[in-house]
C-alpha cells in the first residue's frame, strides 16, 4: 500500500519537465496529463485495495490509508485529471494568442504539478502535523498559479489569499499544538501523539477543554481555506483571477483537501465530546456561509466570481451536512464533496472556453453563448444546472439525502432553511447563466479554441466530467458506494 | 475500528512546571515578546517594524534555547538555532535589502486607525488572552499556564497590526508575529511536538516569506508605474 501511496502522489509532479530549457508548451501538457492519469488510475485502485483490505498505515503512522482518505484521493485525482486536461489546452491557447509569455507557461506547468502532488500527499497524512505542513504548502504553490498574469489586479488577489490562507492556516497550527497537548494524559510517543488513528481510537482520554478548543480553531483555521464565512474574502478574488484551469483545480481540489482536515478533527471531537458541540459549530458556519455564497450570487457581475460565490455556498452545504450528522449526514456530505468537485471543476473549465473567446469576464459582456460557442454554451448551461442542484444529476441526489439527513436528526425547521437557501442558490446560478446563454451573438463571433486538436483536448474533461454527474444522478456505482460506506464507517 | 496497538517507545507528556530557574527565563521572554510585539503595533517605521520582528525573533530562539537545556533535547537546540538564523537573522535582512531598500519604504501612512486606539485594543486583545486559556485547559502550576496566555496575545497582536495596516510589507511583518506567537506557545505546551514536522513548518515559512516577497514588490512596482502614466497623462 505504501508504494502505492507514491503512485498516487508523485505522476503529478510529471509537469516539472516543463523547467527543462527544450521543453515546449506542448510536450510540458502532455506530460502532465499522462502523469495526471497514472495518478488517478492508481488512486481508484488503492480505492478498491482499502475497500477490500481496509486501512494502513506506514513510516510510523505518518502516512496512513483508510477509505476516508482514499476516497478524497479519488475525487482529488480526478479532478486534477480534469484540470490538466483543461491545463494543457488553455495554456497552449493563451501562448498562440501571446497572452502569457514562454517563462510564465513554464511557471504555471511548475506550480501546479506541485500543488497536484501537494493535495494528493495531504490525503495520505496520518500526522495532522504532516498534515497542516502539506496543506501549507499546496497553498503556496497554488497562490503563485493565482498571481501568475502578473497584472495589477491578479498580483492583488493573489496576495490577498496568501495572506489570508496563512493566517487562517496559522490558526489551524495553534489548533494542532492544542490537540497535541490534549492528549498529555495519554502515554504515546510524541510522533503518535499527534496520529489520527491513535488520537481516533483514545479520544474518550484526551483533555475536553483543549480539544474543544482545538476543534473551534481547526474549523476557523482550516475553514479559511475552505471559504466558511466570514473567513471567506479572497475566495472570489482568488478565483476569479486565476487562469480558469487553477481556479478549477483551486474550487473543487483546494477546498476540499481543506474539508477533508475538518472531516478528520470533527471525527475525533464527536468520539471525544459528544455529538451536541462539533454539530453547532458546523451548522452555525455551514449556514452563514449559505447565506453569505446566495446572497453575492444574486449580486454578482462577473462570472467566475459568481461560481466561486456558489463554491462557497456549496462548502456551506457540506459543513452543514456533517453538522447533521450520523452515516446518513456524513454519506450525504462525501457525496457532495465528490459532485460538487466534479460539476464545479467542468464549470471552471468551461468559463475558460468563455473567456478565450469573449475576452471579458463580466456577466453583462457574454451575450448568446449557445448560438456562438455551440459546445462550450450547452456544457455551461448543463453544468450550471448540474451544479445548481437540478435532476438528473448527480448533485441533486446529494442535496435530497442532505435534506434527509436533516430530518432523520429531527431537525427539520433547519432542514427547511436548507433547502430555501439552495432555491435562492439555484436561482441566482441559473439565473445568470442563462442571460449569457441566450440572447444575439456578437459580431464578429467568438472563437474559443482556434485548432482541431486544442478543441478537442479542452471538450474532453468537459465531456468526462458530464458524463460522469449524469451516471452519478441516476445511479450510485456499487463500488464507490462500497468505498462511502466504508469512508463513513472509517470516521464513526 | 480496530484500536492500533501502540508499538514506539511510550511516555506521558513531559512539562515544565513553574518553579523552575528555567522557567522564569521562559517566561520573561515571553513577557518581552509581548512588549515587542506591542512596541511594532504602535511604531509608524519600516525599519522599526523588521528590528522589533528581528528582536523578537532573536528572543523566541532563547527561549526555545532554555527549554533545550532542561529537556536535553538536540531537536529543541536545532530548533532554536533555525529560529536564530532563520527569523532573527536572514529574514529580517533579506527584508530590508529586498524589500525595504529596493522599494524605498521609510514612512507607513496606509493605517487604518490612529496608533492609541490600536494600542487600547491591543491591551483588550491581550486580556480577551488571558481570559480565553481558563482554568480548565491549563491547571495552575505548569509554565504552560502562565506562558500560553502571553503567546496568544502575541497571535492576537499579530492579527491585529494585520488588520490595522494596509501596507503589504507590513501585513507581512504582522503574519510573522503571529508565527513567532504560535511557536512561543508551541515550545512550552508541547516541547516535544515531533521535529519532522518543526521542520516543515520551517520550510513552509521560508517558501511563504519567498513568493510574498515577489508578490509585494510586484504590486508595489505595478503601483509605482501606474502613478507615473497617471502623471504623464494629466500633464499639459
Amino acid at each position: 500500500m505504501t508504494a502505492l501511496i507514491w503512485v498516487v502522489v508523485l505522476p503529478p509532479l510529471a509537469g516539472l519537465v516543463a523547467l527543462a530549457p527544450r521543453c515546449t508548451t506542448r510536450i510540458a501538457g502532455a506530460v502532465l496529463v499522462g502523469g495526471a492519469t497514472v495518478s488517478f488510475g492508481a488512486a481508484v485502485a488503492m480505492a478498491a485495495l482499502v475497500v477490500g483490505r481496509g486501512h494502513s498505515q506506514s513510516l510510523g503512522g505518518f502516512f496512513y490509508v483508510d477509505a476516508l482518505a482514499s476516497f478524497f484521493a479519488v475525487t482529488v485525482a480526478f479532478v486534477v485529471l480534469l484540470a490538466s486536461l483543461g491545463s494543457a489546452a488553455y495554456v497552449q491557447a493563451e501562448r498562440d494568442a501571446g497572452a502569457l509569455s514562454s517563462f510564465q507557461a513554464r511557471l504555471y506547468f511548475t506550480f501546479f504539478s506541485v500543488f497536484g502532488a501537494g493535495m494528493l500527499a495531504s490525503m495520505f497524512a496520518g500526522n495532522l502535523g504532516l498534515l497542516w505542513v502539506l496543506i501549507e504548502a499546496s497553498t503556496l504553490a497554488s497562490a503563485a498559479l493565482v498571481g501568475l498574469e502578473a497584472k495589477a489586479r491578479s498580483l492583488e488577489a493573489a496576495w490577498k489569499y496568501v495572506i489570508i490562507c496563512s493566517l487562517g492556516v496559522t490558526i489551524a497550527l495553534v489548533a494542532t499544538v492544542f490537540l497535541f497537548y490534549s492528549g498529555s494524559a495519554l502515554h504515546l510517543s510524541s510522533d503518535q501523539r499527534l496520529t489520527w488513528a491513535f488520537l481516533f481510537a483514545h479520544a474518550r482520554e484526551l483533555q475536553p477543554a483543549s480539544l474543544r478548543l482545538a476543534f473551534l480553531l481547526a474549523v476557523i483555521g482550516y475553514g479559511t481555506k475552505v471559504g466558511l464565512a466570514p473567513m471567506h474574502t479572497w475566495l472570489p478574488d482568488a478565483h476569479a483571477e486565476a487562469p480558469s484551469p487553477a481556479s478549477a483545480m483551486l474550487s473543487a481540489g483546494l477546498l476540499n483537501t481543506g474539508m477533508y482536515a475538518i472531516v478528520r478533527y470533527e471525527a475525533i471531537a464527536r468520539a471525544a465530546l459528544g455529538d451536541r458541540y462539533p454539530e453547532t459549530v458546523l451548522l452555525t458556519f455551514g449556514f452563514l456561509t449559505m447565506a453569505v455564497g446566495v446572497v453575492f450570487m444574486m449580486r454578482s457581475g462577473n462570472y467566475k466570481r459568481l461560481f466561486a460565490y456558489s463554491s462557497i455556498e456549496q462548502m456551506g452545504i457540506i459543513s452543514v451536512a456533517l453538522g447533521f450528522g450520523g452515516p446518513l449526514g456524513i454519506f450525504a456530505a462525501l457525496f457532495q464533496v465528490l459532485t460538487h468537485a466534479i460539476g464545479k471543476a467542468v464549470l471552471f473549465l468551461t468559463s475558460g472556453h468563455v473567456s478565450l473567446g469573449y475576452k471579458t469576464r463580466e456577466i453583462g459582456g457574454v451575450r448568446g453563448t449557445l448560438g456562438a460557442l455551440p459546445f462550450a454554451g450547452g456544457v455551461l448551461l448543463l453544468a450550471s444546472l448540474a451544479v445548481a442542484g437540478t435532476p438528473p444529476f448527480g448533485v441533486f441526489l446529494s442535496e435530497l439525502t442532505i435534506v434527509r439527513a436533516g430530518f432523520a436528526g429531527g431537525a427539520s425547521g433547519l432542514a427547511g432553511l436548507f433547502l430555501l437557501l439552495v432555491v435562492i442558490g439555484f436561482l441566482g446560478l441559473v439565473g445568470s447563466v442563462l442571460s449569457m446563454s441566450t440572447g444575439d451573438v456578437p459580431e464578429p463571433a467568438p472563437v474559443a479554441y482556434p485548432t482541431t486538436s486544442g478543441r478537442v483536448l479542452a471538450a474532453a474533461p468537459l465531456v468526462a466530467g458530464l458524463s460522469c454527474l449524469l451516471v452519478l444522478g441516476v445511479f450510485v456505482p456499487s463500488g464507490l458506494s462500497e468505498l462511502l460506506l466504508h469512508a463513513v464507517r472509517a470516521i464513526s | 475500528m480496530r484500536v492500533p496497538a501502540v508499538t514506539l517507545a511510550s511516555a506521558s507528556l513531559q512539562q515544565l512546571s513553574s518553579s523552575s530557574a528555567a522557567s522564569t527565563l521562559v517566561s520573561l521572554s515571553a513577557v518581552l515578546m509581548l512588549v515587542l510585539s506591542f512596541a511594532c503595533l504602535g511604531s509608524k517605521l519600516f525599519n522599526r517594524y523588521v528590528a522589533y520582528y528581528g528582536a523578537q525573533s532573536i528572543v523566541l530562539s532563547f527561549a526555545a534555547a532554555v527549554v533545550a537545556v532542561r529537556f536535553h533535547s538536540a531537536e529543541l537546540w536545532a530548533l532554536a538555532a533555525l529560529t536564530l538564523v532563520l527569523k532573527g537573522i536572514a529574514i529580517p535582512v533579506a527584508t530590508r535589502q529586498l524589500l525595504l531598500e529596493r522599494l524605498d519604504l521609510r514612512r507607513d501612512v496606509a493605517l487604518s486607525t490612529g496608533l492609541s486606539t490600536s494600542l487600547i485594543v491591543g491591551a483588550l486583545l491581550t486580556t480577551f488572552a488571558y481570559l480565553a486559556i481558563g482554568d480548565d485547559t491549563l491547571p495552575h502550576g505548569l509554565l504552560a499556564a502562565a506562558v500560553v496566555p502571553l503567546s496568544l496575545a502575541v497571535v492576537l497582536l499579530g492579527a491585529l497590526s494585520m488588520v490595522v495596516r494596509r501596507h503589504a510589507v507590513a501585513q507581512l511583518i504582522g503574519w510573522l508575529i503571529t508565527e513567532n506567537g504560535v511557536f512561543l506557545g508551541a515550545i512550552t505546551l508541547a516541547a516535544t511536538f515531533p521535529f519532522i514536522v518543526e521542520a516543515g513548518i520551517f520550510l513552509d515559512l521560508v517558501a511563504a516569506v519567498l513568493i510574498m516577497v515577489v508578490f509585494v514588490s510586484g504590486i508595489t512596482r505595478r503601483l509605482a508605474q501606474a502613478t507615473a502614466t497617471e502623471l504623464r497623462e494629466l500633464r499639459g
